[in-house]
């Protein structure tokens, strides 16, 4: 099972994540995050296998949000959800260690396989 | 100047008898435009004109003899200003003034005044010239250009702050709201009944170039990098990003002699954007190209397409409902220029438009 913290300032796409993940037997979600705050409280709580990340949140935003887990939580994984596709974003989260990018909009299938690649390991290990 | 090889003949003169001196006299009694009078070596007004009659209000029976500070305001006379003018006039010979004078009626006008001493061949003082100009109609116009610019100014200001606002409120509230409307009609197309599924999936694609398209307008809303590179980098950049998602290949052709100030670089900017959305949606072009030049001190911008080309209907023509045009034209004269849409002689449309330089430095 693939245990999933999502962090989304917007409720409406937080409970659509939430049911779009949950509709797969393989995919557990641990907790909705609103703020960056809470983001980073709850990983280090539930030490999720995955954090599903609004770029842009009150309280420092998800950049922020990634440079704290890379630090704090080692073996979480962390995919990038946003509005933004701007290079220079991208740029800053690939920085913080970040190197999935779905732009909100895409087909949940999309979502869905981006959390189970990036839950088999970096290394495309089954 | 040099001249080289033989000089010219001088042009031939017709030998006039001098004028009697009661003839230059009369020309300068007659002179209406500008008031010019002679003051005493004291400053008492010794002679006077038919335009410093009309200027100033004063026939020469009420003014022969009076001082000359009576021209003056209250606020100029408690600081002295007449004797210190005269003062300036002997010293250098000449004083150059612009300000605030009385008429007789006590109202006020802006003068240009110059006062030069007059002496005479042994090196005393006889008195003063003055010519004064009213100078009221001219600082008018000044002040109403000021003005006007301060405006445009705030009016700039002001649409890029609402563009800003707009733009925040769709990507934050409208296209996150629909985002999440368009993930769960897709769980849905997984769980109704089958007959249902195809009109889910439509709904879905429907929210989804609803997303695109406000993603675009947002994109279009954002405030131009003009700061950072001018104008010109600021238009390329634009236009590498929507010229090939619009399959147009694009140029930009920078003779400007000067970048033009912030406020009229923002305002040619959203022009071109308009311009080149109509290229998109209506022109079928395969290219487009932006000029943009320094002329009569402001600056003439270009976006000529190879399209089909535009056939005003009445409509058009009466502006109504094409809110792309009204929105350029209106912006072009707001700040004090032109704008026109014509058809290129070799096919395709031209959108031309001349903003003034509206720098406090031009
Ligand atoms: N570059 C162009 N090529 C062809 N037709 C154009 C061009 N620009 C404008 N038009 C025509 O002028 C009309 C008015 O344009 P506009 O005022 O921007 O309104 P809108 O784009 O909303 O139709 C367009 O509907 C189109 O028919
Ligand atoms: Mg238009």
């Amino acid at each position: 099972m693939t245990r999933v913290l999502i962090c989304d300032d917007d409720i409406m796409i937080g409970e659509a994540l939430h049911d779009v993940l949950t509709a797969e037997s393989d995919l557990a979600v641990v907790a909705i995050a609103h703020t960056a705050s809470d983001a980073i409280d709850l990983a280090e709580r539930h030490l999720p296998d995955i954090v599903v990340l609004d770029v842009r949140m009150p309280g420092g935003g998800g950049i922020r949000v990634a440079r704290e887990l890379r630090d704090r939580c080692p073996t979480t994984r962390v995919v990038a959800f946003s509005a933004y596709a701007d290079p220079a974003t991208v740029a800053e989260m690939r920085r913080a260690g970040v190197t999935e990018y779905l732009v909100k909009g895409v087909p949940n299938t999309d979502i869905v396989a981006t959390v189970r690649r990036l839950a088999r390991g970096p290394f495309g290990k089954l | 100047m040099v001249h080289s090889g033989p000089m010219p003949n001088p042009p031939r003169r017709r030998p006039v008898d001098r004028m009697p001196e009661s003839a230059f006299q009369l020309l300068v009694e007659g002179v209406v435009d500008y008031a010019i009078f002679m003051l005493d070596p004291d400053g008492h007004v010794a002679s006077w004109n038919s335009g410093a009659e009309r200027i100033k209000g004063y026939r020469a029976d009420d003014i022969l003899g009076r001082h000359f500070s009576t021209f003056y305001p209250p606020e100029d006379i408690a600081a002295g200003k007449p004797d210190r003018e005269l003062e300036i006039a002997i010293a250098e010979g000449r004083l150059e003034d612009e300000g605030w004078r009385l008429r007789k009626d006590g109202s006020r006008f802006w003068a240009n005044v110059v006062i030069t001493a007059l002496f005479d061949a042994t090196g005393d003082l006889r008195g003063f010239g003055k010519v004064t100009r009213d100078m009221t109609e001219r600082r008018r116009a000044e002040q109403a250009l000021l003005e006007r610019r301060r405006l445009v100014h705030h009016l700039v200001e002001a649409q890029e702050l609402e563009r800003r606002r707009i733009a925040w409120d769709v990507h934050d509230d409208s296209i996150q709201s629909m985002v999440a409307v368009g993930m769960r009609l897709q769980l849905l197309a997984d769980r109704v009944p089958e007959e249902h599924v195809a009109t889910v999936t439509r709904l879905d694609q429907a929210v989804r170039s609803a997303v695109e398209r406000l993603r675009m307008l947002v994109f279009r809303l954002r405030p131009p990098e003009i700061d950072r590179n001018g104008l010109v980098a600021a238009l390329e950049e634009y236009l590498g990003d929507v010229a090939p998602m619009w399959d147009l290949a694009h140029a930009v052709r920078d003779e400007l002699e000067r970048e033009p100030p912030v406020d009229t670089a923002i305002t040619i900017f959203r022009i071109c954007q308009e311009a080149l959305t109509n290229v998109h949606k209506h022109a079928r072009a395969t290219a487009v190209e932006i000029t943009l030049s320094t002329v009569d001190r402001g600056t003439l911008v270009v976006i000529a397409d190879d399209g089909i080309g535009i056939s005003l209907t009445r409509d058009h023509q009466a502006g109504l409902e094409h809110f792309g045009m009204i929105e350029m034209r209106e912006r072009a004269e707001t700040a004090g220029g032109w704008w026109t849409l014509g058809i290129r002689p070799e096919g395709g449309t031209a959108v031309r438009f001349w903003l003034p330089t509206t720098s406090d430095t031009a």
